[in-house]
């Protein structure tokens, strides 16, 4: 797991045109995020590409980092979306290939792709520590379909359409399993956390 | 219509993080992130809950060059510290210049030991021509300096010998020498004859010395010490 502290701190570095710092953050996060790259595009060059691409947005744009976000998840999802619009430009036949390619459990990669372990015991890391144990409990006590929409969804960047396409089914079940999946899993974190009713 | 208000901002949110917001919609929505504080905020409050950390077994090693290429494009070099304010220049060039000023104190005191140490005590010529080599004798007299305009070099079957002649005295062979250029050890008892009213002497002579311990050969310099 990246150390998010050292990561947040080589961010801002980078913010401030420290080159070296940039170049640490790389080194650091590039193997992680080529990986998530990879599991969206599921070819390597085009993989590489999305790479290149999210680190100069993410040398470009670090000044609009929140210092008070989750530096891995700021460039985690310049990297998912990058990666989902260089799948849609390159007008891939992805269904074709994801029938085959894709897991017919994604259940099971959900432990393979995410870390849950709760080795961290600084108080704050103790409270995201706590919050992905909630998550993985939530997502394990969803339906079935609605897991595997959302997992397949996050894993490999499927549109509502790709999904509708991998699971042979109508465009709206899909949708309607997707909006469901977020909505309940957002309520079993808040029950976990103590917090139900706080949202709207 | 602000994005903050909407009904199903949280499902909006959802599907971004998700990443299920496509074309237009995301486009939309990454707009009202920058535009709209509520909008970040909450995004940051769900991403908290809700982001998942990556396991380093997904992880890839990217290919090689991949930073170098970024360097190239970004044109990072111009963001690197010029080299003369780098810290390591810095620390280099502040010992450089620190050990230069040492040097620049103590050499030229080094110098001007020595020199004052070697006081010129003769002018050696040939008769009615300009001097051509000096004589510098140290304080404790116990070394001379031969000084030469030019260098003045022995043929191989010759030596040149240096004497002191006090006054009044016989010639007192100071030392047998190839050229007449360096420094050499005043023998010890004729120290006290290097004095004011003697006379120095060079005499060409046979390859090693005088055979007989007296000037045999033509005086080709002299100069008295004064």
């Amino acid at each position: 797991m990246l150390d998010e502290l050292e990561i947040r701190r080589l961010l801002l570095a980078t913010a401030a045109r420290d080159v070296d710092a940039f170049a640490r953050l790389y080194k650091r996060c590039a193997p992680l995020l080529l990986g998530v790259a990879q599991r969206i595009t599921r070819r390597r060059e085009l993989a590489e590409e999305v790479l290149h691409d999210s680190f100069t947005r993410i040398w470009r744009a670090a000044d609009s980092f929140d210092p008070f976000g989750a530096p891995v998840g700021w460039m985690t999802t310049i990297v998912r979306n990058r990666a989902i619009d260089v799948m849609e430009t390159h007008d891939i036949s992805r269904v074709d290939s994801y029938h085959a390619a894709l897991d017919d459990k994604p259940e099971a990669s959900l432990d393979q792709m995410f870390d849950w372990s709760q080795a961290d015991t600084a108080e704050e890391a103790l409270d995201a520590s706590r919050l992905r144990a909630f998550l993985r409990r939530c997502l394990g006590e969803l339906a079935a379909a609605e897991r595997q929409a959302l997992v397949l969804a996050y894993e490999h960047g499927l549109s509502h359409g790709d999904l509708a396409s991998h699971l042979s089914k109508p465009l709206g079940t899909v949708k309607t399993w997707v909006r469901r999946g977020m909505g309940n899993l957002r309520a079993c974190i808040d029950r976990c956390s103590g917090n139900e009713g706080a949202t709207r | 219509m602000k994005l903050a208000r909407h009904r199903q901002l949280d499902a909006l949110i959802g599907e971004y993080m998700l990443g299920t917001l496509r074309g237009a919609a995301r486009r939309r929505f990454e707009r009202a992130l920058r535009e709209e504080p509520t909008v970040a905020l909450r995004l940051r409050t769900l991403q908290h809950e809700f982001a998942p950390y990556y396991s380093e077994r997904i992880a890839e090693t990217p290919a090689a060059g991949g930073w170098q290429r970024l360097e190239r494009e970004l044109n990072l070099s111009q963001h690197r510290a010029p080299w003369y304010s780098r810290v390591s220049f810095l620390r280099g060039w502040a010992l450089g210049a620190t050990a230069a000023f040492v040097l620049g104190l103590t050499l030229p005191a080094l110098r001007t030991t020595t020199e004052t140490t070697l006081t010129p005590i003769a002018q050696l010529a040939l008769k009615g021509a300009p001097p051509s080599v000096t004589a510098a004798l140290s304080r404790d007299g116990s070394t001379l300096e031969l000084r030469a305009a030019r260098p003045i070099v022995a043929g191989p079957l010759q030596s040149y010998e240096l004497w002191v002649i006090p006054q009044g005295g016989a010639p007192l062979s100071l030392a047998v020498l190839g050229q007449l250029d360096g420094a050499l050890r005043v023998p010890e008892g004729h120290r006290g004859q290097l004095r004011k009213g003697a006379v120095l002497a060079i005499t060409v002579e046979p390859a090693g010395g005088s055979p007989t311990g007296g000037p045999t050969g033509p005086v080709i310099l002299s100069g008295a010490i004064s």
